[in-house]
């Protein structure tokens, strides 16, 4: 399956769970105008039936005909962006601007030729009606998409009713290389593969993480002229947008560059610049803005600029005057957003930051070069995506761009920088400087967060190599080969699997095997990636998950200082646990691993280590009782206090209910020292007497032992 | 023992630890405090238990130390 089929697959099976989770009655309303049955049919026929309908181009055109006209017109619009997925906010905007002022009726009527579908959670609830999934799905803020099957048919609808002023004029304008805003927002994918952002509750930017993409340096803009506001920062929530950055948590990490990267400039510049139609928050004037409106002007502004300037002729030229008048006259949401002094011009530096700050730098507008009012039209690209011309003849590629030199700073020369050999250079090489030609410096910490990608130092050398104009110095050779080998000199198994075998020989044969690779110890190794090993050359006798809470493992024999391992059961943390407070002892037979509590240690670890709960709390977890009482006696060491010789005569009674009473009975209690045991009480010899006396007078005798008292 | 024998063996599972070229570098880590506070234990001169759930810190740690660990696992 190639790439193509398999996007078409998703899309598929994306369609069919949303129509999977409409009501019956609602998928039978939704067939009858997309699929007109003459017969009724079971549900999992009619999605059938749906799915194979939206895999008919020409049947498709006939139900793009048959929409009423607002609804058609929203279609034509969104489709022309390459950009699926819209908020219902946005298409009722756009048909307003379009001249239907219908609310969401055309959304409504998208969603009942199945033309375009709501998006809902991963598990959705059953969708009655599309007037309440909206009002549940957030109103304006709720999101559809249109199949890219249908916006295929649908780019070609005319949209007559966006027209421009145009002019012809003599010779050629000013083209880029589109390259301006990928390296940017490479550069912003390597400033947070260096160093996560992190956003607030509210999603917005720490102070700290947003002075580093101010917009100076690398992220400067394009055309300091014509600069849209905070534009490291548009770098940042542009890159998250097209899928170069990851929002994991409060975090925004850098995952690996999307596989479109690894293809060349014109699917890039048209997956960017739908992306762009992605942003929420963010205005060409304003800068980041806090999301406090729910249907922000800045992406069906910025379309039907594109479009406005699409409507003229390929050879004529548009001012942004006229495309700021249009948009002035007819956008409802625009004029709101615009900022006093853009509102003053009728929002002409709007238009003027969209298309000579955005559009020229991606290559999607030439610029003539009238000092006055420079018009624009669309390039060759532009024709493409926004235009339905052509799509343009790639450019020759100069496979040798770079020029590494003995300092091991590279130079990149434009002309080769192709988007694999941007997203290549940013994994191992510190970008410095965006011109011309641009610089970069291949450093330590971005040598090793490349080869910590997965890229191995012969594959960076080959890539240098390849591209490079002149050998690679040998200095610079040695300086990545040597980052290489210290980065080997430690690893770090953040979560792997250890075979723990019986024998050393067992090792042996399981490393002959290729069970696994690495010896650690004399009967512990593990496979090279630290993953499971193949488990059809072994035996389980045990298995421990280290993430897992620890359990009962070991035991505490009777004289409460020899502590036994159980073999089977315990883990690797545990011996290192029990050398703390114990030592092995030393002529056990093979096999068996017994220990013995020292009192310092155990002293130590109570006092200096981990205090005495804790040490309860590790003899619970461990052994499943408490801590021995000769542990606490040796934890308790010299700050316990002294014990005193004393001289005590003993009592013993008959039983133990006579004991009771003695001990209980208040005139006896007082005279008594201790007791010692069921019938036996300890009495201090001057307090003999009174207690015989009183014992006497209710009748208990007392048989004397001579010499009991001196 | 046949080929086909199976090996007793006793699995442990989501281990993290650090695997060092030489035992010096070991000791090296283990001088510094806040790598030492993470070693659960030492499983052998060139390898260093790490308690569970601290393998970031250590991570972190390390590249303080000026190291550039190979992070495997990830």
């Amino acid at each position: 399956m190639d790439s193509t089929d398999a996007k078409q697959s998703s899309w598929s099976s994306r369609i069919e769970r949303t129509l999977n989770s409409y009501s019956e009655s609602l998928l039978q309303t939704v067939s009858d105008t997309l699929v007109k049955p003459r017969t009724k049919l079971p549900i999992p026929a009619v999605i059938e039936k749906c799915l194979a309908t939206l895999g008919n181009p020409p049947v498709i055109d006939r139900r793009i005909k048959d929409l009423p006209e607002a609804a058609r017109m929203v279609l034509a619009a969104v489709s022309r962006s390459g950009q699926p997925q819209w908020g219902v906010g946005h298409l009722v905007s756009l048909s307003a601007t379009l001249g239907h002022p219908d609310g969401v009726e055309p959304v409504r009527a998208l969603f009942l030729a199945g033309m375009a579908f709501p998006i809902t959670k991963e598990d959705p609830r059953e969708i009655w009606d599309f007037d309440l999934w909206l009002a549940s799905a957030g109103g304006v803020r709720a999101q559809v998409f249109v199949p890219p099957v249908v916006a295929e048919r649908a780019r070609v609808v005319p949209l007559e009713v966006l027209a421009v002023e145009s002019e012809s004029l003599p010779g050629n304008g000013r083209e880029t290389d589109g390259l301006d805003w990928p390296l940017r927002l490479a550069t912003a994918w390597q400033a947070v593969s260096a160093e996560p952002v992190r956003k607030t509750l509210a999603g917005l930017l720490f102070k700290k993480d947003r002075g580093r993409f101010d917009p100076v340096g690398l992220f400067a803009p394009p055309d300091s002229t014509h600069s849209p506001a905070e534009s490291g920062l548009l770098s940042l929530v542009w890159a998250e947008a097209a899928g170069l950055l990851k929002q994991e948590g409060e975090t925004l990490t850098a995952p690996p560059f999307p596989p479109i990267w690894d293809g060349p400039l014109f699917p890039l510049i048209a997956d960017l610049t739908a992306a762009l139609f992605q942003l929420q928050t963010w205005d060409p004037l304003v800068g980041v803005t806090e999301a406090e409106n729910p249907v922000p002007a800045f992406p069906t502004a910025m379309l039907l600029t594109l479009l406005l300037v699409a409507s003229a002729p390929p050879d004529r030229w548009v001012s942004p005057a006229h495309v700021a008048m249009w948009l002035w006259e007819h956008h409802p949401g625009w004029q709101g957003g615009l900022t006093k002094e853009a509102a003053r011009r009728h929002g002409r530096p709007w238009v003027d930051t969209v298309l000579f700050g955005l559009a020229h730098p991606l290559g999607l507008v030439d610029v003539y070069p009238r000092p006055d009012d420079p018009p624009v039209r669309l390039s060759p690209l532009g024709q493409s995506l926004f235009a339905n011309g052509p799509e343009p003849a790639a450019a020759p590629v100069l496979p040798q761009t770079l020029l590494v030199q003995p300092n091991a700073e590279v130079l990149a020369y434009r002309q080769g920088l192709t988007p694999s050999l941007i997203s290549l250079l940013s994994r191992i090489a510190a970008w410095k400087g965006i011109g011309p030609a641009c610089t970069l410096e291949l450093t330590q910490e971005q040598a090793y967060r490349g080869l910590e990608s997965g890229l191995t130092v012969a594959e960076v050398l080959q890539t240098l190599a390849r591209h490079s104009t002149r050998p690679v110095p040998p200095a610079v050779d040695d300086l990545l080969r040597r980052w290489a080998t210290k980065r080997e000199r430690v690893t770090v198994f953040s979560s792997a699997t250890l075979v723990e075998f019986g024998t050393t020989a067992d090792l042996d044969a399981a490393i002959s095997r290729g069970v696994v690779s690495i010896k650690l110890t004399d009967r512990i190794g593990l496979t090279a990636d630290g993953k499971e090993p193949d488990f059809r050359h072994l035996r389980l006798t045990g298995n421990r998950d280290y993430e897992s809470r620890p359990f009962p493992c070991m035991t505490v024999e009777s004289d409460g200082v020899t502590l036994v391992p159980d073999p089977a059961t315990a883990d690797l943390l545990l011996e290192p646990e029990v050398l703390r407070i114990a030592e092995p002892i030393p002529g056990d037979p093979p096999g068996v691993r017994r220990y013995r509590m020292i009192p310092d240690k155990v002293r130590a670890s109570a006092t200096n280590g981990t205090g005495l709960d804790n040490l309860d709390e590790w003899f619970q977890i461990r052994s499943g009782s408490p801590l021995p009482a000769a542990a606490r006696l040796f934890a308790a060491g010299p700050n316990a206090r002294p014990a005193r010789v004393e001289k005590l005569v003993v009592l013993r009674f008959p039983t133990p209910e006579v004991t009771d009473g003695v001990c209980q009975w208040p005139i006896t209690a007082d005279r008594l020292a201790d007791r010692l045991g069921p019938t036996t009480v300890a009495v201090d010899p001057e307090d003999l007497a009174p207690l015989v006396e009183a014992l006497n007078r209710i009748g208990v005798q007392v048989e004397q032992f001579h010499g009991a008292v001196e | 023992m046949t080929p086909t024998t199976r090996l007793a063996a006793k699995l442990h599972r989501r281990v993290c630890f650090v695997l060092v070229d030489d035992a010096v570098l070991a000791e090296e880590l283990l001088a510094r405090k806040k790598l030492a506070a993470e070693v659960a234990g030492r499983l052998s001169d060139r390898v260093l238990l790490i308690r569970p759930g601290r393998s970031a810190a250590v991570i972190d740690e390390l590249k303080k130390m000026g190291h550039t660990p190979q992070v495997v696992g990830k």
